[in-house]
């Protein structure tokens, strides 16, 4: 019995032992399909990295400024924050070693919102820095270096005009007295999520250069952000989806693809992975080669094209097709009229668009917009503040591009072609640099006082002014490089083999098609008339005289 | 009783395991906003006479829109359009659809949730339609 009553208990044990791993494994299993519904979901969504940085302890406290985050970002990227001292997008200097030009956003003068000297605050709200706030910033202060404005992957980080390269750390109302709040943004959330660069860190500046979305650039706004094929082939978000890193590929924090001495024609082939060069312009060649166009007969014929035609040229038909305007025009001379209240005003077109501003003066926007096009090699010469402007000399060019037909280096470009009037000083034959961004008394944005403005303005340049004010024509061109559309939108052989096409006003080659002669053509058409006849007639005379 | 109660305690398991999963889960907020533009946008502007832009709605009024799942004025399920049934349906003619075909449905739902919560009209970075 005892052994029965053994053998049950052995066996209820047993069955227990069982039920009970059977429950428990049935409730773990449960629990593990659960979370490995969603744990898939984790996993399937995990990034290329090999850090996650919210486990690092050094991001796991509260940050008061952004400086504090950079400190605990260079306890690790100890070399980061030097190497950025070196770049463009830290100096905002450039000295051009072919024309030995000082360039670079804090020397240039633009058509656009002028320049940076006295409106500091508000400008380097694009700067990879904190605290430019005057020509006293500390260029040598690694914790200035703002590592979230290109590493941010929440969409959260943005630094607003007038801070200083800050972002807002208490929710700010902008502009002020609008009743529109910008939010604090959350600088632990953003440094546990720092990830690689993309369109928005980069788009996040450069989609809005001039002051607003598409305005500066018009192959470059918001629109790239998440662009489909027919805007960009490259950037497709539901194809190739480039970042801006894929072309301006980056080493040591330096960005390739110069404003101020770009590629205009490379002919090298395209750069293999792995060779012992391993620099990649952001150039077309450097992926296409030199023979882009795969196949003979049409193809061959475009290939031949190459030597002559920037890829640009036909692969961009039109500028701003991403539903974005850009700006054609700026007319400063039109600024301070206010409305009927005696407030600044606005104007805006049938789209919603402003048109006018009292702060800014008129705009003409443009959207499809068929580029200029050029002869271009390279070259940019800048008309800088000390450099003679007459107004009696026509339109001043803020920069020149070099280039011709006969100097072998020149492609034909398309470009952007942006027309300004902006205050100059008619005694001292001068570009300005007025003070318009502020709160202050000469600010012109509050005061609206060109005088004074100028006055401020070329005090903090450094340069004489003699008082007066008047206002002159100028012209800026942007070689177009992005909005790259699908080959079966390019631009069709007709639209420039034709008299008026797209490059009527391109001049030192022949075009066959623009350049047609009639009296040629005429002669022509008698040779290859006259050659048919003769045949014919020969023909003819020889079947008549054979059946004779 | 004792097989109920044992499905009980599977099922409250595996919730559990759910929600733990579902906390854990990191939404692609940039995923989302292709998604949201692609299909939902180009759905709406062709054939529901206009689009929504995430901005039109703060963030508690989407909470609100998505939890209670309803599309078309409550004719049908609004997950319904973010399912891998759904993307199959469209994906030869939506490359969105069929780029993303295979995301599961839940973490496809919840990152064009971040999308619009992130550009709601209070939201970190209010976002038009285009």
């Amino acid at each position: 019995m005892k052994t029965n009553r053994s053998n049950r208990r052995a066996l209820s044990w047993r069955a227990l032992s069982w039920r009970a791993l059977s429950w428990r494994a049935a409730l773990l299993a449960a629990a593990v399909a659960g979370a490995a519904f969603q744990g898939g979901v984790v996993l399937a969504a995990t990034k290329a990295s090999t850090a996650d940085h919210a486990k690092f302890k050094e991001l796991q406290q509260g940050f008061a400024s952004g400086p504090e985050v950079t400190r605990a970002c260079l306890i690790c990227h100890t070399e980061a924050a030097k190497q950025v001292h070196k770049t463009k997008h830290w100096t905002w200097e450039f000295l051009n070693p072919e024309n030995g030009q000082k360039l670079g956003k804090k020397n240039v003068i633009n058509n656009f919102c002028i320049s940076i000297p006295s409106n500091y605050p508000f400008c380097t709200s694009c700067h990879v820095g904190y605290g430019w706030k005057d020509a006293n910033f500390d260029f040598t202060a690694e914790e200035n270096v703002d590592c979230l404005v290109c590493h941010d992957t929440t969409g959260s980080y943005r630094k607003l005009p007038g801070l200083a390269g800050h972002p807002p750390y208490q929710d700010t109302e902008i502009p002020p007295g609008s009743g529109k709040f910008a939010k604090a943004v959350d600088l632990t959330k953003v440094a546990q999520k720092v990830g690689k660069t993309s369109r928005d860190t980069c788009g996040a500046c450069h989609f809005f250069g001039g002051g607003g979305d598409g305005v500066k650039h018009g192959d470059m706004d918001s629109s790239l952000a998440a662009p489909d094929k027919a805007l960009d082939v490259h950037m497709d978000a539901t194809g190739l989806d480039f970042t801006c890193g894929t072309c301006h590929r980056t080493a040591s924090h330096d960005v390739p693809g110069s404003r101020y001495t770009p590629v205009a024609r490379d002919t090298e082939g395209a750069h293999i992975p792995g060779r012992q060069d391993d620099s990649l312009p952001a150039t077309c060649p450097a992926c296409h080669g030199q023979v882009p166009h795969k196949g003979g007969g049409h193809a061959a014929k475009l290939n031949d094209h190459v030597d002559v035609v920037a890829c640009q040229t036909c692969h961009i038909p039109q500028i701003a097709r991403g539903g974005v305007a850009t700006k054609m025009s700026w007319d400063w001379s039109t600024a301070g009229q206010m409305g009927p209240d005696g407030k600044p005003m606005l104007k805006k077109d049938e789209a919603g668009r402003v048109i006018y501003d009292s702060k800014k003066g008129d705009f003409v926007l443009g959207e499809n917009v068929v580029p200029e096009y050029r002869w271009f090699n390279g070259e940019v010469t800048y008309t800088l503040l000390g450099d003679r402007v007459d107004q009696g000399e026509g339109v001043t060019r803020i920069n020149r591009l070099g280039g011709s037909a006969s100097d072998g280096r020149s492609l034909i470009w398309p470009m952007k072609v942006f027309v300004g009037v902006q205050p100059y000083d008619p005694v001292n034959h001068t570009l300005v640099t007025p003070h318009t961004a502020g709160n202050d008394d000469t600010a012109y944005w509050k005061n609206f006082g060109w005088e004074k403005a100028i006055k401020t303005g070329m005090q903090v340049s450094g340069a004489p002014f003699s008082g007066q004010v008047d206002f002159v024509r100028t012209e800026m061109s942007w070689p177009i490089t992005h909005m790259v559309a699908p080959k079966e939108d390019a631009v069709r052989c007709g639209e420039c083999h034709m008299k008026g096409g797209r490059l009527e006003k391109v001049g030192g080659v022949y075009i066959p098609g623009r350049d047609a002669n009639p009296l040629i053509d005429l002669v022509g058409w008698l040779m290859a008339g006259g050659a048919l006849l003769g045949a014919l007639v020969h023909g003819g005379l020889r079947i008549v005289r054979r059946n004779g | 009783m004792k097989s109920r109660h044992l499905l009980h305690m599977i099922l409250t398991a595996g919730l559990l395991g759910l929600s733990l999963g579902a906390a854990a889960y990191d939404a692609d907020w940039k995923r989302g906003r292709i998604y949201y533009r692609s299909v939902c946008t180009a759905c709406h502007a062709a054939q529901a006479g206009g689009s929504i832009a995430p901005s039109t709605m703060t963030m508690a009024q989407w909470e609100s829109y998505l939890k209670a799942d309803k599309h078309a004025a409550g004719k049908d399920s609004l997950k319904k359009y973010v399912g891998k049934e759904y993307r199959a349906s469209i994906r030869t003619q939506n490359k969105a659809a069929d780029k993303f075909a295979d995301v599961p449905d839940a973490e496809l739902f919840e990152d064009v949730k971040a999308f619009v919560i992130k550009g709601a009209k209070d939201g970190d970075a209010p976002a038009s339609c285009s």
